[in-house]
This record gives C-alpha cells, sequence and structure tokens, in this order.
C-alpha cells in the first residue's frame, strides 16, 4: 500500500485511527503492528511471512544475545550477532541481488544461467538494516533489548516507514515503544508535516516526473543541450520531491501516534559542497553507514590510506544499496571518489569560492550523479551524459526545449523555489506575526493545508482516470 | 498552541478523512460513466487465491477509485489547476486557440503499424485497381486537426509527423488515385472544420472536401447556398473532452439537407429490415452524438438511391465517412460502406457480387494509423 492513495487515505487510515485511539495503552502496539501486516500484506501478501520470520529471528538473536552478554559469554554473544547479520545479508542479498549475480555471471562467462525472476519484497533494504542495526546495538549495549515480541515487531513493521524510510534505528524510539504520549500537538503537527509530504509528492514530483519521461523518451544523441539539462534537472527534482515528500509523511503519520523519528532530509539542494550534500540528503542512511560499516573500520583514525579505502566501501555499498544494476555502483563509486577529492584535494580552494559558487558546483556534480542514478541502462547513461555537453554536435536550444521550458517554467520555478528554506522562513514570519494560536493564524494554516489535500485528491482520483473511447474513429 | 485551535485543525482532518471514507462507503455504485463512455468498475468479491496473488487488491483499487464520490469533477479540478500552472498539454491533448482541444498524436505516425497498414493498403489497392480504373478509385485520407490548424497550436509545439504521414501514403498509392483533402481544408481555415471538443472533422469540412471531389469524379458543381444548414446540436462534448474532463466550448453538429434531396432505403449489416433515415436522432440524448449519422458506426451500410446511372460506390472507411457519405446520395444508385474493423465477411465476395463502379477509401489520418484491421482488408 502507499500513502498517496485513495485506499490509504480513506479507508486504512479512519480504520487504524478509530482502532488505535479505542484501544486501552496496553494494546495500541498490537493495533499498529496488525495494521502495518496488512498494510505490508496488501497487493503482495506472501512475503509478510518472511518479514515475520526476519521479525522473530532477530527478536530472539537479541534477546539472545543480552543473556549471553549478561552470562559474560561474549563469545556466544558475537555468534548470535554474526547469525543475525548473515542471515539478514542473505535474505537481502538472495531476494535483491540473486538476479543481478546470476545475469552478471552469465555475461562475464558466456553461460546461459536461468533468472530467478523473484519479485522484490516491498521494503526489504529499509527494515533488513533496521533489524540488524538493533542486534548490532544490543550487542554493543548501546540499546536496552526488547522483551517483548509485539513491541518489537510493531517496531520493524510499523507502516510509516515501513517502505521507504527513514531507517530507524532501535535505539533513538526504543524509549517511545513503551512510553509515549500522544498530544494535540504533536497531532496538528503530524497532519501538516503529512499534507506537506503528500503534495511534495502527488503534486510537485509526479508531475515535473512527467517532463523526465518525456524527455527521457527521446533518442539522446538527437537532444539540443537545453533540452537534456531540463530532463537531467526534472529528475533532480522529482526524486527529491519523491524521497522528500515520502520521509514528510512518514514523519506526520509517526507523530500523529506519538512517535518521533529523526529529520530525513535537510535542504539538501542548498548544500555548498558534496560532503555536506550528503550530509542533509537521506540523512537515516549515511547515518548508518557510518555508525555500522565507516566506524568499524576504522574511520579516519588510522591514516589517510585506511580512510580513502574506507570511505570508497562504504560508498561501494551505498550505490548498490540503491539496487541491483551496474549503474547503483557506479553512481556510488562517483560519489565516493567526489568526497575523497573534497577531503584531500580541493578542500580548501573549495573554501575560497563564494557561496552561489559553491552551490552551483555542488548541484552540478549532483545532477550528473542522478542521470547515472537514473539510467539502469548504461550505454543510454553515457550518451545521454554526452548529449548534456553537446558530444553529439546538437544545437545549443531546440524549438521543442522551449516548448517544453513553457509548460513546466511555472512549476520549475516553483519546485526551485521549494527547494530553499525561503517557504518555511516566510510561514515562520507570517505566522510570528499572526500568532501561531491565533485564531486567524489557525484558519490560514487550515486553508493551506486543506488545498493541499484537495487538490493531492484531484490528482489521486485523476491517476485512474482512464476514459474508454471505444466510440474514437 | 491553544488547544481549542489544535482540535479546530485536527477535527477538520478527521472530518476529511472519515468524512470521504462514510460517503464512499454508503453510496450506491454507478454502473456506467457517461463522460469516460465505460462501465465503471464494481466492489470486487472476496476470494482467497484473488487476494493471494494480489488481484483482489487491485480491483479494490480501481473499484474505490472509479467510484469515488464526484469524480467528474475531480477530474476537472485537476484540469484547471494544470492551466493555471501554464500547461498546455495535457494528456496528448493541446489546449489551442480559440479554445480548440487538438489532440497531439505524439508518436502515432512513426509507429510499426502505421507502417504496415501504407503497405496494407497499397497491396488492397493494387488487387482491384483494374477492376476501378481511371478517376473511379480514390484514396482520401483526411488530416486531423492538427495538421490543418496547426497554426493553433501552442507556441513552439513539436511536429506532429502527420504532413510527412501523408506524403508517404500518397507515395505508396497507385498513380491518380489519391485526393488532397488537406489542400481543400486549408483553403477553408476561416471556417470551423473541426469540433473543438472531439476528433471528427465537421459536416462542413466534409462538406467542401465532397464538393471538391465530386467535381473531380465528373458529378458537376455543387454550392454550399444549394444545402438548408440545421443544427442538430449545440451541446456536443466529444472525445477529447473526455480525455481531460473540461472543455470551455460545446460543440454544434449540423446537418446539411437540399430541396431537391431524393429518398434512400439503407439496409444495416444485410438484415431484412429497411430504413429511410440515416440520422438516428434519439442518440443527440447521449454523450456519443457524433453516432447521430447511421446510429454510430456499422460493419455494412449498403443505401439505395433514387438516382438512375448504373453508378455503384463502394466506401471503405471510418468515422469520418459518416457525415461525408450522406452527401454522395445524389451522385450514385448505390452506396454502401463497409468499416473493416466490424466487418468479417469476404470484401472480395461482396465486391464481386454488387458489382460496384466506384471505390473510395476514406479514413482519417491517426485513424488511420492506428488501426489494427486493415489486413481484413485482403480477405
Amino acid at each position: 500500500m502507499v500513502f498517496s492513495s485513495l485506499l490509504f487515505l480513506f479507508r486504512f487510515l479512519p480504520a487504524v485511527f478509530l482502532l488505535y485511539y479505542i484501544a486501552p495503552r496496553k494494546l495500541r502496539n498490537l493495533v499498529l503492528f496488525l495494521f502495518s501486516l496488512f498494510f505490508y500484506a496488501w497487493g503482495e501478501p506472501k512475503y509478510v511471512f518472511l518479514m515475520l520470520f526476519a521479525i522473530t529471528m532477530d527478536y530472539c538473536l537479541g534477546r539472545l544475545i543480552d543473556r549471553s552478554l549478561n552470562q559474560g559469554r561474549k563469545r556466544a554473544a558475537k555468534g548470535f550477532l554474526l547469525v543475525s547479520v548473515l542471515v539478514n545479508l542473505s535474505i537481502l542479498g538472495f531476494f535483491k541481488y540473486a538476479d543481478f549475480l546470476i545475469g552478471t555471471v552469465n555475461s562475464l562467462t558466456g553461460l546461459d544461467l536461468p533468472l530467478l525472476g523473484i519479485p522484490l519484497p516491498i521494503g526489504i533494504s529499509f527494515f533488513t538494516f533496521q533489524t540488524m542495526s538493533y542486534t548490532i546495538d544490543v550487542y554493543k549495549r548501546a540499546t536496552t533489548v526488547q522483551t517483548n515480541w509485539v513491541n518489537y515487531g510493531t517496531y520493524v513493521s510499523m507502516f510509516p516507514q515501513l517502505i521507504a524510510g527513514p531507517i530507524v534505528q532501535y535505539k533513538t524510539i526504543a524509549e517511545q515503544m513503551k512510553n509515549r504520549r500522544e498530544t494535540s500537538d504533536d497531532f496538528v503537527e503530524g497532519i501538516s508535516r503529512f499534507l506537506i509530504g503528500m503534495g511534495k509528492k502527488v503534486l510537485l514530483a509526479n508531475n515535473i516526473g512527467l517532463l523526465c519521461d518525456t524527455v527521457m523518451a527521446l533518442p539522446a544523441a538527437e537532444l539540443p543541450v537545453l533540452t537534456a539539462w531540463i530532463g537531467a534537472i526534472a529528475y533532480t527534482f522529482q526524486i527529491y520531491f519523491d524521497f522528500s515528500g515520502y520521509s514528510d509523511m512518514a514523519i506526520g503519520l509517526g507523530k500523529m501516534f506519538g512517535f518521533h523519528f529523526l529529520e530525513n532530509f535537510n535542504y539538501p539542494y542548498i548544500a555548498k559542497s558534496i560532503t555536506e550534500f550528503w550530509r542533509r540528503w537521506h540523512i537515516s542512511l549515511s547515518s548508518w553507514f557510518r555508525e555500522y560499516i565507516y566506524i568499524p573500520l576504522g574511520g579516519n583514525r588510522r591514516g589517510a590510506a585506511r580512510q580513502i579505502r574506507n570511505i570508497l566501501v562504504v560508498w561501494l555499498l551505498t550505490g548498490i544499496w540503491h539496487g541491483a544494476s551496474w549503474n547503483y555502483v557506479l553512481w556510488g563509486v562517483y560519489y565516493g571518489i567526489l568526497l575523497i577529492l573534497e577531503k584531500f584535494v580541493f578542500k580548501n580552494a573549495l573554501k575560497k569560492l563564494p557561496g552561489v559558487l559553491r552551490n552551483v558546483y555542488t548541484m552540478v556534480l549532483v545532477i550528473l550523479g542522478w542521470v547515472i542514478f537514473k539510467c539502469e541502462d548504461l550505454s543510454y547513461c553515457l550518451s545521454y551524459l554526452r548529449a548534456m555537453f553537446g558530444g553529439f554536435g546538437q544545437q545549443l536550444i531546440g524549438e521543442e526545449s522551449l516548448y517544453l521550458l513553457g509548460n513546466y517554467g511555472v512549476l520549475l520555478v516553483i519546485l526551485l523555489f521549494a527547494c530553499t528554506m525561503i517557504p518555511k522562513k516566510i510561514a515562520g514570519r507570517v505566522m510570528g506575526r499572526l500568532g501561531e494560536a491565533s485564531w486567524i493564524g489557525t484558519l490560514l494554516k487550515a486553508v493551506w493545508y486543506a488545498g493541499i489535500f484537495i487538490i493531492s485528491l484531484a490528482y489521486l482520483v485523476d491517476a485512474t482516470y482512464n476514459p474508454f473511447l471505444y466510440f474514437r474513429f | 498552541m491553544k488547544k481549542a485551535q489544535n482540535w479546530f485543525l485536527i477535527l477538520l482532518f478527521l472530518g476529511a478523512v472519515f468524512g470521504f471514507a462514510g460517503v464512499t462507503l454508503v453510496q450506491k455504485s454507478r454502473d456506467f460513466s457517461e463522460r469516460e463512455n465505460r462501465a465503471l468498475a464494481q466492489l470486487p468479491d472476496v476470494n482467497l487465491e484473488e487476494i493471494l496473488s494480489g488481484e483482489f487488491e487491485q480491483d479494490y483499487e480501481t473499484y474505490l477509485s472509479d467510484q469515488f464520490v464526484g469524480r467528474d469533477a475531480w477530474i476537472g479540478l485537476k484540469t484547471d489547476v494544470e492551466r493555471l500552472m501554464g500547461k498546455q498539454e495535457i494528456k496528448d491533448v493541446y489546449f489551442a486557440e480559440d479554445d480548440y482541444l487538438i489532440e497531439s498524436h505524439a508518436g502515432t505516425f512513426e509507429t510499426a503499424q502505421a507502417q504496415t497498414n501504407i503497405q496494407l493498403l497499397a497491396s488492397f489497392l493494387e488487387k482491384y485497381r483494374e477492376q476501378f480504373l481511371g478517376n473511379r478509385m480514390t484514396v482520401l485520407v483526411a488530416p486531423n486537426a492538427v495538421e490543418v490548424l496547426d497554426y493553433k497550436l501552442p507556441l513552439y509545439a513539436p511536429d506532429s509527423g502527420e504532413a510527412d504521414y501523408l506524403e508517404q501514403i500518397r507515395s505508396a498509392v497507385p498513380e491518380g488515385t489519391w485526393f488532397d483533402a488537406e489542400a481543400v481544408l486549408k483553403s477553408h481555415l476561416n471556417e470551423q472544420l473541426y469540433y473543438r471538443t472531439d476528433h471528427h472533422w465537421t459536416t462542413l469540412a466534409a462538406f467542401y472536401t465532397y464538393r471538391e471531389w465530386a467535381e473531380e469524379k465528373g458529378f458537376g458543381t455543387v454550392s454550399l447556398a444549394d444545402y438548408e444548414r440545421e443544427t442538430l446540436t449545440t451541446e456536443f462534448l466529444g472525445t477529447i473532452e473526455s480525455k481531460i474532463g473540461q472543455a470551455e466550448v460545446p460543440d454544434t453538429i449540423e446537418r446539411f439537407e437540399r430541396e431537391d434531396e431524393g429518398g434512400y432505403t439503407l439496409q444495416y449489416n444485410q438484415v431484412k429490415e429497411t430504413s429511410q433515415d440515416l440520422y438516428h436522432m434519439e442518440m443527440l440524448e447521449t454523450k456519443d452524438k457524433y453516432a447521430v449519422f447511421y446510429g454510430g458506426n456499422q460493419a455494412l451500410i449498403q443505401a439505395k438511391t433514387e438516382v438512375k446511372n448504373g453508378r455503384k460506390l463502394l466506401v471503405i472507411k471510418d468515422s469520418y465517412a459518416n457525415c461525408f457519405v450522406p452527401f454522395t446520395y445524389r451522385d450514385f444508385e448505390q452506396v454502401d460502406m463497409v468499416d473493416i474493423r466490424y466487418f468479417n465477411s469476404s470484401l472480395e465476395e461482396l465486391i464481386a457480387e454488387e458489382g460496384y463502379t466506384d471505390l473510395l477509401f476514406l479514413y482519417n489520418a491517426s485513424g488511420f494509423a492506428e488501426d489494427t484491421s486493415l489486413m481484413k482488408l485482403m480477405n
């Protein structure tokens, strides 16, 4: 199930609100757990058992690790941890990467091993990372063990963050699993966050996605340079508003049930270096890799050579985590190299540039990175990049570049504006003047959010609008 | 923040969520959407196997969306928002000048099907060339609005490729059979040649084309003044309006009649019953008002007129012909229309039995490019 659907808004959400708030406090996690399983099972029921297996296994291993540690049997604890990590990685490896490996082996050796064709279980990259963070943290004594299966299952399967993150580390909400207070302040904030996220996804990301699709459907070698950049920029906007919109919805929904997840995006496109970009983009993933891979490998504490190795390992894995295809590997390595260059080569040179230029430098590299990320077909990817630099001797500006700008100009300006902190500042100033708690401020909010809700709804209904024109011709 | 204001916002949100949930739960399902012209999805039956395969879930979401309260209004709202954002094209429809909605036909003319169809038409014409020698064989592929009214399109709109495609057809068909409808239409650009909300040409456009064609075939000159133009409806919202759920101006459908009009007898699909009137006025009460001509597309419609000149015309056609063919009833003693998409008997036998003297192949360009049944021409 996805949040931006009529089913979620007008069937699932009312039902979960009703039962959650009717239920006595003791049963509220159970209600969330059951609804989350339903949420996950909708559309592809079989994999819910895979998730239940992962939940139960890591729950048991967590307890075993804890008990072994309590008994001073450190090696046994390490053994249990190893089992947890290996099983999680095997699940992820099998379901996500098996066909990729077989395909690679086939193309390297000329063999013709049959592909397995297993559909990817939704959210598997997210929940396996969450369960691993839990057992590792129990082992490191960074968190207390969870002794209630339902509570643990609720943590792993919790529908707001199940499908597309943020990757909530257990230790950040361990306390909230037991004791949390749902407040009206949180609920109101949750509504605003949820609707902002829905607007980002349904109104901004989906629409600019059409522009990207239009451009990328054309043969790359014939694209005027401007059109190629328009397409790449459109995708840059699409992926940010899609992904951060989803995180907003997750965080907002969490708040409606009294949870406080950590932020996942922090205006990444205002970053003034690649290093800063990655502190602002998909924060929960970067923190995960930092905490569970980069630092255990030694981080930057064992000399430059080791640090370079560690950065490359982390970014190779980050790349492959995003998808089972070579372009993601390339994309990860691209960022690994950029980060190494920034750290060791032009760190100081960059500092001397004016802020605007540093932002332009960052965004050009980020936009090129998204082209690699977007194009799974590597030869198309290279042609597209070449087209962006006029490598086919095409014209700079074509008529259709202007046509696309005419059609999407307003949206592009809105998107550009929405990437910055300006809207937030304006809203803050207006609310400051009116008074956050005043009735006029409240009414203004109501109109704004109702507007987003209603227009998003029009787009959701239209998404399946499908006139059957059998009387055509 | 003060509690009362909080609760006001919370109740507003929950009101919307529970309100829509409640309304969509209790309302009665509609069976059919006039605007979309299709049956709407109904509540699917619960069935374990379909739940496990995910089919039930998909059907349920389709049902929810199809039956969503105020569906048509939501679609219109979305189009309004897009227009406000400066979009000049939605779902392959241009918002052109003078409130014309014009289909872009993007990609239509570059498909393999489009190429195949030219070959199929060429072989068909070759097969019967001997039977309809001289100027007795005509290929009339009418251009679409996107080509004829291209000056109304938004600035820098990409080329549809239709002009190239028409040229390809022209050079593939036998010498002397191509009729240049585009030239005729382009000499009347200040008049309404296409509906603003529908993909068809108007009766007026069909008339101008007929006039040139009839003159070329030697039936003499007719003039617009010979006809009385009667408005059949002023509330026509056609297929393009259906696509985007919104139009500024509804269209007018006309029929042209002459004082000295001779009678005719129609026979549909070779059944016993005959009729004396090609206009199906009851269709004006439905969404599909263009079907006022002949009640819509039929496999075979045969007309016997009061003309006695031994000329028998066979029209292989799509719906662009429906407002064109009535004009020919004063020139031929028999006019048969075959819609090859629905016609499943042997065309060869029909042609042998009826002894036609003239052949007219009348399609519109995008319909021709997209048609998937032209191989039946060789049956």
